[in-house]
């Protein structure tokens, strides 16, 4: 479906990471790979660090530190806020929503509408379509997104499939009214039928989580997990971008009339280094224009690895002038979702990291 | 099949690959391994394989009438 916009935009970007960092090269004996093996497939994926949350941190921490930093540099006033969307996968409790948990701790206001939705690689245009929904109703004037996922904790230390590429972090969106901003054009697509291609089996109320879910076993590639943790098919997974996002572009282009040299940036999800290469070779896209070292230096962490390339790549640019781009998100749902809009403007667009309060 | 016989033996890190080779038995077949076949099938000839497909091939001549049976 494609859904269109006028009279908003993004504001500020904030990206909040944990400090610990974890060397893809300190786990390699974790995996069932030689070592010849495990630096091949360094090189190929673009593994590098990642950052790793604490065992007691959870996104709702991140989260807190992230919007208290914005409250406390007057970047954002508490009272401005109308709405308060997360999208997560990993929420501190089933119940309540961890948004309303966020929004007492802040004292944020009875007003300030709570949402939590469930949603990973494509978290960040979803959770962008929900802000834009919101802010045309006329009482609504400043939705705050947040990113969050803590799902490191969920993937096997023996599962070099997702393992090496998994991080965790948090990012803080605002997004408001403005009368000169240019029109905004989001496109999703979800196909429910392979909703399993990336899943964590147990843990919820069709199978809970028990001694024998946590047991680990070893798949055809040696890969050891247990039913309590992440799993991914990996060649499904990359067979569905090639064969998606291609597809959804072109059809953007034809819809708005555009070309690859009306847009100066594709901000894409980055899942490693490969697959968004093998994109943008299938696309014909220029490397510089897809930038692609997220994973390699903080790790992928699902929803945030969009707003935390334009804080690490563009800050500096948007400071000089605006710059219309494509946001795009692909995975978990299976979900994929792109937006055409233009950045200008930022308030704030950094990374931070998380320090325990 | 040139191109892809080109490309297999340096995926597969060998000089010269016959059609009754195993996969199997190649040093480098592993998961990484399938994945950039994958990968290179994809970019190659745009048609999608996936490990299911590849678990029923057992030697490069049946990778090859694999790849055949799709361009189809």
């Amino acid at each position: 479906m494609k859904y269109v916009f006028a009279n908003k935009r993004i504001t500020g970007i904030l990206s909040i990471l944990p400090p610990n960092e974890v060397k893809f090269e300190d786990e390699i004996d974790n995996y069932n790979f030689s070592r010849k093996q495990s630096l091949k497939l360094s090189k190929i994926m673009g593994f590098g660090t990642r950052r790793i949350a604490d065992e007691d941190t959870t996104i709702s921490d991140l989260c807190i530190y992230g919007l208290r930093y914005l409250f406390e540099n007057n970047l954002l006033k508490k009272d401005s806020i109308d709405a308060l969307i997360l999208v997560t996968q990993t929420p501190d409790h089933f119940l309540p929503p961890t948004s309303n948990i966020i929004s007492g701790k802040l004292k944020l206001s009875e007003e300030v509408l709570c949402l939590d939705i469930n949603q990973g690689c494509a978290g960040y245009e979803i959770g962008l379509l929900q802000a834009y929904l919101l802010l045309d109703q006329p009482n609504v004037n400043k939705v705050v997104l947040l990113n969050a996922d803590v799902l490191s904790r969920k993937v096997s230390k023996n599962d070099r499939n997702s393992r090496p590429l998994v991080g965790d972090g948090a990012s803080v969106t605002i997004i408001e009214q403005d009368k000169s901003a240019k029109e905004l054009n989001v496109y999703v697509k979800m196909n429910g039928e392979s909703a399993f291609a990336i899943q964590v089996p147990a843990g919820g109320f069709r199978l809970p989580s028990s001694p024998l879910t946590s047991v680990l076993e070893k798949d055809n590639s040696g890969n050891e997990r247990s039913l309590d943790n992440l799993v991914m098919k990996g060649d499904a997974v990359f067979n569905f971008v090639q064969n998606k996002i291609p597809e959804m572009i072109d059809y953007i282009f034809k819809d708005l009339a555009i070309s690859d040299e009306d847009i100066d940036y594709y901000l894409f999800h980055q899942p490693n280094k490969f697959m968004l290469e093998k994109l943008a070779e299938k696309m014909k896209i220029a490397f510089d224009k897809m930038p692609n070292n997220i994973v390699g230096k903080y790790g992928n962490g699902s929803g945030i690895t969009v707003p935390l390339n334009i804080c690490e790549n563009l800050n500096l640019k948007l400071k000089k002038k605006s710059l219309n781009v494509i946001l795009g998100g692909f995975g978990v749902g299976l979900t994929w979702s792109m937006i055409v809009c233009q950045l200008t403007d930022l308030k704030f667009c950094k990374i931070i990291n998380y320090q325990k309060l | 099949m040139k191109t892809l016989e080109l490309k297999l033996k340096e995926i597969l890190e060998v000089d010269e690959i016959d059609n009754s080779d195993i996969l199997e038995d190649f040093d480098e077949w592993d998961s990484l391994t399938i994945l950039t076949i994958i990968a290179t099938v994809d970019s190659e000839y745009g048609i999608q394989i996936d490990s299911n497909d590849l678990d029923k091939a057992t030697t490069i001549g049946e990778l090859y009438s694999l790849i055949e049976s799709k361009l189809k």
